[in-house]
Order: C-alpha cells, then structure tokens, then sequence
C-alpha cells in the first residue's frame, strides 16, 4: 500500500550495523600511497573505488542495454554516502567493499578488481549475496544493491541514471507524461540536504 | 519556563488531528498543533523517488527513530514499520487515498460474532449510524471522489460522493466483466482525490506518481492541503511544525496540565493548556502516553484500567500480481499498451461479511485493484529479489526488460485484524537488550515496543480473499498470476491501543474519545477503534475526528458558561 518507502533497504534496519570482516579474515594489509579518500573520491579510497565499480559493473552489467558504469553508479554512491545522516553507512559500506577484496583474494589469489567476471560473481553470490540474512555479508550485498539501484534508476540530478538509461531499461521514460518529470533546473542533493540541515523552505 | 497557557493542544496534524483544528479553530478556540514533522509546501512535492521514499522526507531513518518489532514472544528487533509520515497532515499526505467507509456490522462484532477465542472483540459503543453524518462530512471536507453503485454490502448512506469518480483505465471495464461472471460485485473504489475542483483547490492531473508522494497540485485529500490552510486562515491556528510532544503532565488532580515538548531548535518546552487532545497514530500515541508517568499515573497518563497500549490492530494483508506482456497482450487489448491512466479504482466487498463460517470465518474485508507502484527503484529492488533467490548481472537485467514489456495489476486485501493479548505497544525500557540498554531515539527517549501475534482465523479468512482475488486476476488470462503473500499486515493502517468503550475498567476512551479518567484528555486517531474493520482505517478516523470535534464543540460551549 502506497508503493515504496523502504528508506534504504531493510539492511539498514538493523540495530547491529553491517560489520561483514569474516571472522578468518587476514590482518588488513598495510595502507598504501594513495591508500586515503581523494579529491576525486568522496566516500573511497583509491582501492575501494576500484572495487566498487568492479562490484557495480557486475550487478548491472553493459549488455546490449548500458550499464551501472554507463549510469554513472559509482560517482552517484560516492556522493550520496558524503551525507552526515549515512556516516555510520559510508564507514560500513567501505569497509565491506575491503573485506569483499579480501575474500576474492583469498578465493582466487587476486584482488577483486582484477579477478575475472566469473570470480567475481562467484565471490559475491556465495560470500555476500547468499550468506546468512543475520550475518555482515548479507546486509552489505543488500546496501550494494540498493545504492546500485538508487544510482541507476534515481532522479540523475543525484549524479547516476545518466542520460536517463536505467529509467530507459525499465520503461520509466515511458510512465506517464509527468510522472518521471521534475523541474529543469531540480537538484535532488539540496532538496535532501534541506532535509539534513532542517532549513528547506518547508520547514 | 512554561508558555502562556491555551485553551487547547493538539498533538498531531494527520487524519485525527486534522479534522479537530480545523473544526474547534472554525468555532472560534485558540488551539495550538504540536507536529512532529516539517510543514511541507506543495512546491516541496517533487517526483524524486530517493527524496521521498528512500531517506528521512516522511519516514523517520531508522538509526534516528527506530521502532522495535517482534512477532510473538520473539527477541525484539530495530525497524522502521509502523511509521506513517513525520510531517504536517501525516499520514494523510502519502497515502494513496482508498477511502471507503465501514460497514454497519463492524460496529457490532462482537454481538454478531460472539466470542471468539483468543480474540478480544468488543461492540463499539456507538453505531455505524451516529457515524454516517460525519463520514458524509469528512468526505465532502476533504473532497471524496466516488460512485456508491448498489451492491450487497453498500453501506446505507445518505448522499452519493460529493466528487464524480475519477477516471478509470479500461482494465477496469475487463474487471467488471469478469467478476460479473464469477457473479460478484466489481465497485469503483472511491479516492481520496478530487476529481475536479474542490473548495478552491485543484483536481487530480493523473500524474502516475500518487501513493507514497506528496500532491504538488493539493488535490490529494490530506489534512495538510484541505483543513490545516483553512484552519490557519481563521488566525486561531498556531501551528508548531518540528515540535516533538514527550510527555503530558498532570495537576494535582490528575487533569492534563500541560505538554512538554522539544522545539525545532531542540530545546524543552512547557505548552499548558486546558484540553489535551492526542493524535500521533495508534502507535505513537499510545507511546507518548505510557511515557507520561506521574505519581498518579505510575502506569502511563490515564491508565488505570492497564488497556493502554493493548488490542493494537493494523489491517490484515495479502497481494498477488499479474503479469501481462505488453507485446503480446496488445492484439487482443490494443489499449494496453496505449492507455496510460494510473488509475483501475475497483474494489471487491462481496466476502466482507460471510453469511455463514462455511470457508472458516465470517469477517473478511475488502479486495482493492490497482496498478503495481511504478516508483523504479521499488519496482527492480523487489524483482531482484534476495538472499539464494535474489538475482544480479545479466538475469537482473533480463528481469528489468520484462518489466519494462509488462503492466501488471495487483490487488491488496484489507482485511478484519482481530485484536489479541500478543498485539501490543509496550515501551522500550520494559525490555531492555541483553547488555541492559534501553533503546532511544535521537531524543534520548524510549522508542515504541510492538509485539505482533496474528489470529489464527485472520489468516484464514486473508488466504481465502487471496484465493478469489486470483481468480478474477486468472480470469483475464495474464501471463502469470504471482502470488506474493496471504499472511501479512499493513503496518501504516493502524488501530487500537486507546479503544473505547462503556466501561473504564475495559476500554480507556469514553464514546466521545474522552478518557474515562482524565477527563480533559482526548484521544482522536486510529487508537479508539475497538475493531479494525476491513477497510483502510483512514476516512473512519477523520469522519469520528468531526463527530469528536461536534460533542467537544459543545462541551465547551456548555463549560463555556
């Protein structure tokens, strides 16, 4: 009834955050040069980014329909995890794309992002996606797939759905004349920071 | 340091407290509204699915404001259920706006029923027709679109809907026909929406985007687009928007003497006033209530009869889909793929009241018929499904381009939810976790407890109206009919917990929604209902807010002397 308000995935209902480090984790390597959020990455260091759109390429993969990478999901999850309201989120978020890394290089002997398209699909269906609805893994998959989603099928004044591809995909495009339409010049991030801060104009 | 004292507070502005502030500011008393939540414009209503259903634009987010749930004697766990929306109008402003009346039987279940086992089923102590002048009321208030075509189980009414029906997509017409066949009653579903001007506002421009989005033209029936703006255009409205009620304190006689509450800026306030009148959903209120403990009321404010926070109900929930191949589909109904109303508005009543137990149970509910939600996001995050059956990479994308080839029609029950022992709100630091620590919110305050136990003959009567909804979804021969629950509960439907009734040692309400012992004290949401019925409860609560309002009306004019 009503349709939709899940807020950001039943995952993040949970009391105990997602804390996917499996317990037979290694020790976490020593950070590298570069190893820390850069200008160009927000919520990422350089080796989280990589395997960020290593992980959202595969859970919308570019066929002979565009892509999450086509979207611009990454640049979306990356800026949509800069809000104060997700701190607890964007730490959880990043730390579960190392232990996504971890996982495929204990499994395969290489890092998630350089591991095939099988490995990695393979390594996040059996650690992530199927694992145990009570445990860290699952509800990072769950957190994956909903900033994935929100990033591909979003408003693109966010950052994703460039283009409007998801919405293509989908049939969106197509859902009556104004349903899909916002005001030209629409920025959903300072509607949402009007949210944040408590000074929108309908506050 | 307390505020000058006034003659009334209203905690909440949805369904309840809507109707009571326009009504009691229209007769002249300065009343003050507490709302939880912002006051959102309609230029603050923009079709931008992250914003509205996915972070904090209605729903509080769960680490800030979390509920705790449990089913049965269960651990508790964190969710965000059982909110309905933070904001002026509550509820009233997301919801889809499926306003149909109660029937007469609903009044009387327990008479009709007699005692049923595990289930505390009470008479209401008024009548479905003291009610009727005032759903007539509400329904012209806040501008009711419908039809009232005779079926078996019309309601008597007086007058037809003050608004034509909306328009309707021609799967409508295909409904009507097979349940024709299946010799049942297809009846438009009345709205919540104009369908033309209305009071001065605007009608419905057919947008797609309705149910769980705010109406950027005020042509949904909220209390925020149709009561508050005239109640605040009578200068008797002082609307307190982001203020968030904690506790009601008591003279010494044990009257309401004022509302503590926490101002926009976070800061505690004392709001004294003569007349309390609490409506924050059946949840909610309940919770604010058991958080106002006094020497006098050790249990919560007004609790002797310990019925406060018992017998909570939400409506009984069940759903199946069915998919139509749009390519296909179109040679023999070239207007699917062409028509794009969001609206097929058709409703079942005929297993609303079975005359005998023959299928197990006599109090079913309603069928509804409509379109699945097109919010995007919604749609591919349940067709990616979870866990071992949950899907990503090429299948995922396979799955979004057969949606995108589909309409698919769905219906939703509402059905009868019997009131048991195990359905209750209870506070958090009643159960503490195993450390000891009791959860708060972002205030620092207990959060709602809320223990669900179904009735057995609940889920009976909700697989059954499953089972004859799928057979009017078979008989229009779709691709396949999806079956998606027949056990579940709709959580924003909310009731109980406050019920009333004529004895105080049952019941915490009067049948004027006064509480039995607190007698400057009302309770005006979905709480008084001391049975769910099997509709949504939204048009009840604001129809017996404007009966309220009327015996209040004239308390005061009576005292007023």
């Amino acid at each position: 009834m009503g349709g939709g308000v899940v807020l950001l995935g039943s995952a993040c209902t949970d009391e105990k955050k997602p804390s996917p480090n499996p317990p037979a984790a290694p020790p976490k390597p020593a950070p590298k040069v570069g190893d820390t959020p850069t200008a160009t990455h927000k919520s990422f260091t350089a080796e989280q980014w990589a395997v960020l759109v290593a992980a959202v390429d595969r859970v919308i993969p570019r066929d002979e329909d565009p892509g999450a990478l086509d979207a611009n999901v990454p640049q979306y999850i990356d800026e949509a995890l800069t809000a104060q309201q997700l701190k607890k989120m964007q730490l959880d978020f990043a730390n579960g794309l190392n232990a996504l890394n971890r996982r495929c290089e204990r499994m395969y002997k290489t890092g998630f992002a350089t591991a095939t398209a099988e490995q990695q699909d393979d390594v996040l269906t059996i650690a992530f996606k199927d694992a145990p609805e009570s445990t860290g893994e699952y509800k990072w998959y769950d957190i994956l797939l909903s900033l994935t989603l929100e990033g591909y099928l979003g408003d693109p004044s966010y950052g994703g759905n460039k283009n409007k591809v998801g919405w293509k995909l989908v049939g969106f495009d197509l859902v009556g004349r104004e349903a899909g339409e916002v005001a030209p010049d629409y920025e959903g991030k300072k509607a949402l920071d009007h949210l944040r801060c408590g000074s929108g104009k309908g506050c | 340091m307390a505020k000058d004292p006034v003659d009334i507070v209203i905690i909440g502005s949805g369904a309840g407290g809507g109707p009571m502030a326009f009504e009691l500011t229209k007769a002249g008393h300065k009343v003050v509204v507490l709302e939880k939540g912002p006051h959102y414009q309609q230029s603050d209503f923009v079709h931008d699915e992250i914003l509205n259903s996915r972070r904090n634009f209605f729903m509080p987010l769960p680490w800030d404001e979390p509920h705790l749930l449990r089913s049965g004697n269960t651990n508790f766990k964190h969710s965000n259920d059982a909110w309905t929306a933070n904001c002026v109008g509550g509820g009233t402003v997301h919801m889809s706006g499926y306003f149909y009346r109660l029937k007469p039987v609903d009044f009387r279940l327990r008479t009709e029923l007699g005692a049923v086992k595990g289930a505390n089923l009470a008479d209401w102590p008024i009548t479905y027709e003291e009610l009727e002048p005032f759903y007539e009321k509400a329904e012209y208030e806040l501008g009711v679109s419908g039809n009232a075509v005779p079926h078996p189980m019309l309601e008597p009414r007086k007058k037809n809907y003050p608004l034509p029906p909306l328009r309707s997509h021609p799967i409508g017409d295909e409904i009507d026909k097979v349940c024709k066949g299946l010799g049942w009653h297809s009846i438009p579903t009345a709205r919540g929406i104009l369908s033309r001007e209305h009071q001065g506002r605007a009608p419905c421009t057919y947008c797609t985007l309705c149910g769980s989005y705010g109406c950027e033209h005020g042509a949904k029936a909220s209390t925020n687009a149709s009561l508050i703006p005239r109640a605040l255009a009578t200068g008797n409205l002082d609307l307190r928007p982001k203020c968030m009620a904690k506790e009601i304190t008591v003279d010494a006689k044990g009257n309401c003497k004022s509302v503590i509450y926490i101002d926009p800026e976070g800061v505690e306030q004392e709001q004294p006033a003569k007349y309390v009148i609490v409506s924050c959903t059946a949840v909610e209120s309940a919770r604010l209530l058991l958080m106002s403990k006094s020497s006098r009321f050790p249990n919560g404010l007004g609790n002797d009869s310990g019925q406060l926070g018992k017998n909570l109900m939400f409506s009984s929930f069940g759903e199946s889909r069915a998919h139509f191949k749009v390519s296909t589909t179109k040679e023999r109904w070239p207007w699917l793929a062409e028509s794009r109303e969001p609206f097929v508005n058709r409703s079942l009543q005929d297993f609303y009241w079975m005359p005998d137990d023959k299928f197990g149970f006599r109090k079913g509910g309603t069928l509804g018929f409509m379109w699945t939600h097109p919010n995007p996001i919604f749609a591919a995050a349940h067709i990616a499904g979870r866990g071992e059956k949950g899907v990503f990479g090429k299948a995922l994308k396979d799955r979004l381009r057969e949606y995108r080839d589909s309409k698919i029609l769905q219906f939703e029950i509402y059905g009868e939810f019997l009131p048991t022992d195990g359905t209750n709100v209870t506070l958090s630091d009643k159960s503490p976790t195993k450390d000891g620590k009791v959860v708060t919110d972002k205030y620092g305050l207990p959060v709602a407890a809320i223990t669900v136990t179904r009735h057995p003959l609940d889920l009976t009567m909700t697989k059954f109206l499953v089972e004859r909804g799928e057979e009017v979804l078979q008989s229009l021969n779709p691709d396949r009919v999806q079956r998606l629950g027949v056990a579940g509960e709709t959580m924003i439907l909310q009731s109980g917990t406050a019920r009333m009734g004529k004895d105080p040692a049952t019941s915490f309400l009067d049948r004027d929604c006064r509480s039995h012992v607190v007698k400057n004290l009302y309770v005006v949401d979905g709480s008084f209902m001391p049975t769910s019925g099997g509709v949504p409860v939204t048009l009840t609560i604001a129809a017996n807010s404007f009966r309220v309002a009327k015996s209040f009306n004239e308390r005061l004019k009576k005292e007023g002397k």
